[in-house]
């Protein structure tokens, strides 16, 4: 509110429709004025270092989009060429090492797959150990079983990298994986090899351990606002406690579990050390199978980093410059999408409580 | 004020010259001073102030600076390094940016890289190599790999390690039936570029292909594993039953203990040979000739039937011009402290890493190298 009349405050005269706004204007002390202004500037900061961060990455960006064109998004290979040569490549009017190939497929592929993966795998279990929690466990264990969950919510990714390398992605190659690739060996992206431990799948089962907590600390307190009279109704009717939870509790939360993916959602597209420790690092094709390295938008832009700024033409950083482009607007894009979804899901209707009673 | 400063300069038999040069320079100005072509060198010591050198980079040299570090302060208290690990790409870009004092790398600078920065220097301070480790139940040590088979096992062509090709290089040892893991380093990594330079030296389709650098676009390969730094190749590797991998000389040490075993690599003469002092220096003997001016030499594949073929310079990447005279004279100071045997290139010192000391050819060069390093 404050904020909305500052630009109003300073031509605003004492006469005509604005003498209100005037008059209030005037009273206010000069300590107002400058929180006013703080205010205003506090606002604006996000909305400024979104378009700041967002013109920059873009004008950092162009060289390799224009050097690859639509190879940029279509092509398979990501490859920086021979630094140590000196001969260059031109295409496009843009000169870069020889043998640059840009072409960012296989990590978009790689970000969408293994986040979705994740939240498919996360969004059950979340939901599933919050209604646990909070319909079954007795009060007093509540609290004290909710400490893991935001416990888990607070460990580094680099942790998470660590045990999924060591300990997690050996483990499930060796014993889970192969169990899965005979038993859902009918589906193509199912079948052997599982590899080593490095690649989608644990990288994806990882991200649902890491998003796990966002979206159950969320879902959490939605569904401490259940209003208690709807569920009290729902027993009174004789439905068993699962009906219930069915009718009363998840209609009336579904928009929150929604959102609370969202965040999930957007945690795991841009989780970067966790991932690049356990994708197996693969920059020239897309996954041979769910078990295969892959790599991701944000992962990749962290490994070629070092190597990139020693590329003498520029044109390496360009090229992770506009990978970074790639991942913001894909993290927009499906921000976007999810809040259309909310929308329809929630159908305008504010509470809908006993829509199906 | 000229004349004395030639004194320091020079040194047993020319001190009689000096001495008539500096009665003529007493006399006739600065006569004596415009023959003279040698300027004086730029001066190092212990600092007069505390200086910190940072470093950061390949995590190949970092054992060997931490052993440095120490024995450098105690020879000028005034003088710290702080040398860290994180990989060469890191170590070269964290010098061209001069975000720390020094940047470590095995890899020198590209020439596309001392082009767009001419700036900047790859000093040398020792000689290092490469061994290549693998970790199978069973086989014993020293298997026997050439640069064409390891290529062919990194591209995926190779994927067992009872492959006809691994079985005639190995006659008369049995290998099982294993799936082969071949693992890389994911950082940006001077070892990538020593290693990779080897298969490019010995595989045309690596030439043609991944080529050589501080990060390759690797094939893909369904077995593979990644690795950050040397001591997690040797994690990974050790915790792999089927596992290849290459490991920097100076951890070694830890690899063996860890459970790898060493392999022989055929160099350009056709022997098998491990990385010990002899063939490092044997290798270093057959390239030092060729030192250029800019140090910037690959001693990869070199002739001679006793030479190791992965052997490198270890490079420090520096600016020439610092932000001012004390870093820089520190900076010097480090430098011809650390290249010499009498400083920190102690046979002791090199052995705790493996390490071998610089060509006693290419010492000169260096010292020019580092003159050039001013505030």
């Amino acid at each position: 509110m404050i904020t909305s009349q500052g630009g109003a405050g300073k031509s605003a005269g004492p006469a005509g429709p604005q003498a209100g706004r005037a008059v209030r204007d005037r009273d206010l002390t000069r300590r107002d004025r400058l929180a006013r202004l703080g205010f205003l500037f506090a606002a604006l900061v996000p909305s400024g270092m979104l378009l700041f961060l967002a013109a920059e990455m873009i004008r950092e960006a162009i060289p390799a989009f224009t050097f690859s064109g639509w190879g940029f998004f279509t092509g398979e290979i990501f490859s920086f060429g021979q630094l140590y040569a000196l001969t260059l490549s031109h295409h496009n009017g843009i000169v870069a090492p020889h043998g640059a190939t840009y072409g960012a497929l296989p990590f978009m592929v790689g970000t969408l797959a293994s986040s979705v993966v994740a939240l498919a795998i996360a969004v059950p279990v979340s939901v599933g150990a919050v209604l646990a929690l909070t319909e079954r466990v007795p009060y007093r264990l509540q609290s004290g079983l909710s400490v893991f969950l935001e416990v888990l919510a607070g460990i580094p990714s680099v942790a998470y990298g660590l045990w999924g390398i060591l300990f997690f992605g050996p483990f499930m190659a060796a014993h889970v994986y192969p169990v899965l690739a005979s038993v859902l060996g009918f589906i193509p992206v199912f079948r052997a090899p599982v590899g080593f431990g490095e690649g989608l799948l644990t990288a994806s089962l990882v991200l649902a351990v890491m998003i796990v907590p966002i979206i159950a600390a969320t879902t959490r307190e939605l569904i401490r606002t259940v209003p208690i009279l709807a569920k009290e109704g729902a027993l009174a009717l004789g439905m068993t406690p699962y009906e219930t939870v069915k009718v009363v509790t998840l209609p009336y939360v579904r928009r929150g579990i929604l959102a609370a993916s969202l965040l999930g959602w957007a945690r795991a597209l841009g989780e970067t050390m966790a991932v690049l420790m356990i994708s197996g690092n693969l920059l020239d094709r897309l996954p041979v199978n769910i078990y295969g390295s892959f790599s991701t938008l944000a992962a990749s832009i962290v490994d070629l980093l070092d190597s990139a700024l020693t590329d003498a033409t520029g044109m390496a950083v360009h090229a992770l410059a506009a990978l970074g482009c790639v991942l913001l607007v894909i993290t927009i894009a499906t921000n976007l999408v999810g809040r259309l979804i909310i929308r329809r899901a929630s159908g305008g209707v504010p509470l809908p409580i006993g829509r199906g009673i | 004020m000229r004349p004395k400063r030639l004194v320091s300069r020079l040194s047993g038999t020319s001190l009689l010259l000096v001495v008539g040069l500096l009665v003529l320079g007493s006399l006739g100005g600065n006569v004596a001073l415009a023959k003279s072509k040698k300027p004086k060198p730029l001066p190092t010591g212990n600092p007069t102030t505390q200086t910190t050198l940072t470093e950061a980079g390949s995590s190949l040299l970092y054992p060997y600076l931490e052993v440095l570090a120490p024995q450098v302060t105690a020879a000028y208290p005034h003088l710290t390094l702080s040398p860290a690990a994180g990989g060469s790409g890191l170590g070269i870009a964290d010098a061209i940016g001069s975000l720390t004092s020094l940047g470590g790398s095995d890899a020198y600078l590209s020439a596309a890289d001392a082009l767009a920065n001419p700036g900047l220097m790859n000093v040398p301070i020792a000689i290092s190599a490469q061994a290549v480790d693998y970790n199978v139940t069973g086989a014993p040590p020293y298997l026997k790999f050439t640069g064409n088979v390891l290529a062919e096992i990194y591209q995926g062509k190779i994927t067992n390690w009872d492959a006809p090709q691994l079985a005639s290089l190995n006659r008369g040892v049995t290998l099982p039936n294993l799936a082969i893991v071949p693992v890389r380093r994911v950082d940006s990594s001077g070892d990538t570029f020593i290693f990779t330079s080897f298969l490019t030296a010995t595989n045309k389709a690596w030439a043609n292909g991944p080529s050589e650098g501080t990060t390759v676009t690797w094939p893909a390969v369904s077995n593979e594993l990644t690795a950050e730094g040397n001591p997690g190749m040797i994690t990974v590797c050790a915790g792999t039953p089927g596992c290849i991998a290459y490991i920097g000389v100076s951890v070694e040490n830890q690899a063996i203990e860890g459970g790898l075993k060493e392999g022989l690599l055929k160099n350009k003469s056709g022997k098998f040979v491990r990385p010990i002092e002899s063939t490092i220096t044997a290798a270093v003997a057959a390239g030092a000739g060729a030192t250029p001016a800019n140090l910037t030499q690959s001693l990869i594949y070199e002739k001679g039937a006793k030479s190791y073929p992965i052997v490198n310079f270890e490079y420090l990447i520096v600016q020439k011009k610092q932000k001012t005279k004390a870093i820089a004279e520190a900076i010097r100071t480090f430098f011809s402290w650390a290249i010499k045997s009498s400083g920190g290139a102690t046979p002791d010192n090199l052995a705790a890493v493996d390490f071998v000391a610089l060509p006693t050819a290419a010492i000169p060069k260096v010292d020019k190298a580092i003159q050039k390093i001013t505030g």
